[in-house]
């Protein structure tokens, strides 16, 4: 009963109240990323922001909710996904609990257990459901793996493994940098406030940080992805 | 005031008026046995004599498959040639050229699998042409789904819209301040900031007040509370519900017993 106490503690008005706005972040954020033709999804940052602020299971509930109305309103694909975005809430909530959301390096860390978490996740509902092969882009660096000779699960795990850090370890500091524009007074009536620590006039910066980082993690990817692809011999 | 976002058709039909729960039941008595039961004809079949049918008895065949063109269909179709040429196996040889090779065996897994997709996306689309959100949602809430989680959806439906239109807005906005959103990728990342930045945080701003405005109309009492539509639910939906969890049962059982 203790869990269900301590769930429960977790889910009062505000956090109700900021679940439908953080969805409604993720979809939108989801377009402007596509308006502006970057090569990330960017579309869990209310996700994040939920599960740093309300707790692990708030954001898991915010990730389900998220691919059900996407899927619901959007794009009707989006609904085998819900798993995937179940686990990055919760793992971004665990991780926020453990103080892992307080200075930028720390959330770049986050970022990467939640990108180890979503690449593990995804890959029996790829296998299973689409068998191997899924509607996305990176489903060519899948192929080309398959082609090599290895096995479909491996083929799909790294595919994922290469492609998650970038999106989500962006998708954290990006949900940072917005934390850090918010007021200790806003962020004092959500139910974990103890997790989040705000440097006074740091928001501008820290975006511009996060950015920067973001940037770089892109064209990392950019040269694996251009090494691993070209052909070999 | 915005349109609210959902995909449903307002007609009087068999599929509209049946419960939203028998509907959603039926969804997942198309998903499972397309998925679970093992004979190679079972999606195609399903398709034909299943879902098309659906959409005509639920008079929104034309919104149907106009949804099928413009959102499954590419899925599908990426999916079947992806997958009839890359996915290793078979042995019947049918074309070869270059390192591609293309096998009887994978050209039929790709075409069933192309199919499952399909009975899936297709049963979730049918589902919402046939029901409006809010009638979902007071059905379940009546059946013991908190209230909060019927808010959260409904919420979300009206908020994206007003967000949408608000991202314009600033999108429109920064672009005659001369903020560039198109040319260099260097560029385009750096008009995140100013386009991300007056979204988010005035959408948040929100969010305080909504609570307090919400509190005040008794969103955390639990008292039982009254809904202003009833949903029916009738003995025909009970049975169809009975029928399905059959089917979906059969099924399962399928899966264990031949393979």
């Amino acid at each position: 009963m203790k869990l269900f106490d301590s769930i429960k503690k977790d889910f009062n008005t505000m956090t109700w109240v900021l679940i439908p706005v953080a969805i409604a972040i993720n979809v939108v954020m989801g377009q402007i990323v596509v308006v502006l033709r970057l090569p990330v999804y960017l579309d869990s940052i209310g996700t994040m922001l939920v599960a740093a602020l309300c707790g692990p299971w708030a954001g898991a509930l915010t990730g389900t909710l998220s691919n059900i109305i996407w899927g619901l309103a959007i794009d009707p694909n989006a609904f085998p996904w819900w798993p995937v975005a179940f686990f990055i809430g919760l793992v971004t909530g665990i991780c926020a609990n453990a103080g892992l959301f307080k200075t930028i390096w720390k959330v770049v860390i986050s970022g990467f257990l939640v990108a180890l978490t979503a690449a593990i996740v995804s890959t029996p509902i790829a296998v299973y459901l689409y068998g191997g092969i899924t509607a996305s882009g990176s489903s060519f660096i899948t192929a080309y793996l398959l082609q090599t000779g290895r096995g479909v699960i491996e083929a799909v795990f790294s595919t994922n493994f290469l492609v998650e850090p970038i999106d989500k370890i962006s998708t954290a500091l990006l949900a940072f940098a917005i934390i850090q524009g918010l007021s200790m007074r806003f962020v004092a009536r959500f139910p974990r406030p103890q997790n989040i620590e705000i440097q006074e006039g740091g928001g501008r910066t820290q975006l511009w940080i996060a950015l920067v980082v973001v940037v770089v993690l892109i064209l990392i990817a950019a040269f694996v992805l251009v090494r691993i692809l070209a052909p070999s011999g | 005031m915005h349109e609210r976002l959902s995909f449903y058709i307002k007609r009087d039909s068999p599929l509209h008026r049946l419960n939203p729960l028998t509907k959603l039941t039926l969804i997942f008595g198309l998903i499972l046995p397309a998925f679970l039961v093992p004979f190679y004809w079972t999606p195609h079949l399903l398709l034909i004599v299943v879902v098309f049918p659906l959409a005509f008895l639920g008079r929104v065949q034309r919104e149907y498959f106009a949804a099928s063109a413009r959102l499954i269909l590419p899925v599908a179709g990426f999916l079947f040639v992806m997958q009839a040429l890359f996915i290793p196996g078979g042995e019947t040889v049918l074309a070869k050229a270059w390192f591609l090779t293309l096998t009887k065996e994978s050209l039929m897994f790709a075409f069933a699998n192309a199919m499952r997709i399909m009975v899936m996306v297709s049963s979730f689309t049918l589902f919402m042409l046939t029901t409006h959100p809010s009638e979902l949602m007071s059905d379940l809430t009546q059946r013991g789904l908190p209230g909060q989680f019927a808010y959260v959806i409904i919420a979300t439906l009206q908020i994206i819209p007003q967000m949408q239109a608000k991202a314009n807005t600033i999108i429109a906005a920064q672009r005659s301040r001369g903020l560039d959103t198109e040319s260099s990728f260097a560029r385009r990342i750096r008009a995140l900031v100013p386009l991300v930045g007056p979204l988010v945080f005035g959408s948040l701003v929100e969010v305080e007040e909504r609570a307090i405005a919400i509190e005040a109309r008794g969103f955390t009492s639990s008292r039982p509370k009254t809904s202003l539509r009833e949903i029916v639910d009738r003995p025909l939906d009970k049975g169809l519900r009975w029928f399905l969890l059959f089917v979906m049962l059969a099924a399962l059982l399928s899966r264990i017993w031949f393979s």
